[in-house]
């Protein structure tokens, strides 16, 4: 669990400062680089062979993990501060890494390890990276940017739920205690990255 | 923050009070966590008790499992953490969801028990509590976890709370969204899916066993504690005025004290496990901490008797045809005869 404390001082921060260029660029280089991963996953997996009808929902979730990036990058008032950026690859750099080491050859279209981990990579990325409650009550709920950070997090819940019939259903090959300890492995390390972005996002 | 591993999970606790004295052992609701005992922590260790709370799988600071929580995991989890902090027994208090897992515990690891305390549950899915759980579940899957959190207030909390907290309502919700994982209280109410009514098995608690229910509670109503308060031998039921489903936070004094009469009398051996019925004092501070109730318990308003109709003076007109008795005439004129409490 993340320490709510560390959702206290961002959302103090944004309520003083207001949501500027900085701030939103910042949750958007998050959200983007994990839903990036996510959606580069999910559009490999579908073509996994005897998907059957689970195709079907893995093409809906790489289409909807597009949805949240591009309505990301059409309402963020973005920054010019590089430096941003380069802070963000820092922080992100073990989901990134995750990432990568679930698409390594021969990936997830042949590799059933490397797609249940990222059934639970993902899983992970949308429970735990929550941004409603650094919502100041001061912001302005129908700023184009608020309302994307509420659409995006509705559909996070919504896409939870294939993705835990994808986790229950799939991977029964590998012993239950083996699959719970790999996602909450997966949670852990997402926390840890989390919890240093909200950090930063607090940070003057 | 301790913790104790369960399997590949972590169990987070907290215990308070001197090594050595009973132990009073709070059990969580669906989306509670274990600071929500502070209150009856700082009121009973003053009073001799060690506290121990904890975070089930799935809530707070505990490991959320994703793929798989087995309702009989919790109870066997309490099991392994009770071992784990060398507590022979201890007394169980429990709510809700909690007490579900309390009364699981208290059939398979009755010997753990010096007691029970079971508010505001239940033992078996009335159909009404079946269909609530599948509003509740759809609720949180097709809309979402703040969804739930705002359907919980009215549900679990009286108006009178309502208007009074109403400020500070969004504030508690968004506490209660960090806490809280979607997907895990989606595995703990989805346990219910293969759910077997413990009724059956409510015999086989033999420890002194006090049920609580708000008299308002339209979430867990009366036939649910009914059920228990019949099955369980050793039982009393004592129903809380005004209260609804999470009475345990509107009403945390008049709850202690029911609580510590109950421990009390435990304690020195007068307690009398009889299946009779009662009801709470409103003030937690009067001499009498409850009276028996004599009327139909499982009745919201009570029938009175019907008295002999007064001579009916002669009318000045020709009266009118009778008219056909209204519903709730009717409805009184069936009413069953007062139940008595054995």
């Amino acid at each position: 669990m993340i320490d709510p404390a560390l959702f206290d001082r961002a959302r103090d921060r944004i309520a003083a400062d207001g949501f500027t260029p900085d701030i939103q660029t910042k949750i958007a280089l998050l959200l983007t680089s994990a839903k990036n991963g996510n959606l580069i996953f999910h559009g490999q997996l579908q073509w996994m062979p005897n998907l059957g009808v689970v195709q079907q929902f893995i093409i809906s979730q790489s289409a909807r993990e597009l949805e949240a990036v591009t309505l990301l990058a059409r309402t963020t008032e973005w920054s010019q501060n590089p430096t941003l950026a380069l802070e963000a690859n820092r922080i992100t750099a073990p989901i990134a890494l995750a990432w990568t080491e679930i698409m390594l050859p021969p990936g997830p279209l042949f590799n059933p390890q490397a797609a249940y981990r990222g059934l639970s990579l993902g899983h992970a990325q949308l429970a735990r990276i929550r941004l409603l409650p650094v919502i100041p009550d001061n912001a302005d709920p129908a700023a184009p940017f608020v309302v994307a950070l509420n659409r995006i997090e509705q559909e996070n819940g919504r896409m939870l739920q294939t993705q835990i019939r994808l986790l229950k259903n799939v991977g029964v090959e590998i012993p239950l205690e083996e699959r719970e300890a790999l996602v909450e492995r997966d949670q852990e390390m997402v926390d840890a990255v989390f919890s240093e972005f909200l950090a930063w996002l607090a940070a003057p | 923050m301790p913790t104790v591993p369960f399997g590949p999970h972590q169990v987070h606790y907290q215990i308070v009070g001197e090594a050595g004295r009973p132990v009073i052992t709070f059990l969580n609701g669906l989306t509670q966590n274990a600071n929500l005992w502070a209150a009856y922590a700082d009121h009973f260790v003053p009073r001799g008790y060690r506290v121990l709370a904890f975070d089930m799988l799935g809530q707070g600071r505990s490991s959320k499992p994703v793929i798989d929580i087995p309702l009989a995991a919790q109870a066997d989890m309490l099991d392994h953490l009770l071992g784990e902090l060398n507590i022979d027994k201890t007394h169980l208090a429990s709510i809700s969801f909690g007490g579900i897992v309390a009364l699981d515990f208290a059939i398979r690891y009755g010997k753990r028990l010096h007691s029970l305390v079971a508010m505001s549950t239940f033992a078996e899915l009335t159909p009404q509590l079946e269909l609530l759980g599948a509003v509740m579940l759809q609720g949180l899957t097709d809309v979402g976890l703040p969804y739930l959190q705002s359907m919980l207030y009215p549900m679990n909390m009286s108006s009178a709370w309502i208007a009074a907290n109403r400020e500070r309502i969004p504030a508690m919700k968004r506490a209660g969204y960090i806490g809280n994982d979607g997907y895990a209280m989606q595995n703990l109410m989805e346990s219910f899916v293969a759910f077997k009514p413990l009724t059956p098995d409510l015999h086989r608690i033999k420890v002194p066993t006090l049920i609580l229910n708000g008299e308002f509670d339209f979430f867990t109503p009366r036939e649910c504690h009914e059920v228990i308060r019949r099955h369980v031998a050793n039982s009393r039921l004592v129903i809380v005025p005004r209260a609804y489903h999470a009475f345990t936070l509107e009403m945390p004094a008049v709850t202690m004290r029911q609580i510590e009469v109950f421990l009390d009398q435990v304690r020195v051996g007068t307690w009398q496990g009889d299946q009779s019925v009662w009801l709470a004092s409103e003030d937690p501070a009067a001499a009498e901490p409850c009276l028996p109730v004599a009327g139909d318990w499982l009745r919201a308003v009570q029938p009175v008797a019907r008295r002999a109709a007064p001579q009916a003076p002669k009318p000045a007109r020709k009266p009118r045809a009778a008219k056909a008795a209204s519903p709730t005439a009717q409805a009184i004129a069936k009413a069953p005869a007062r139940r008595k409490a054995p």
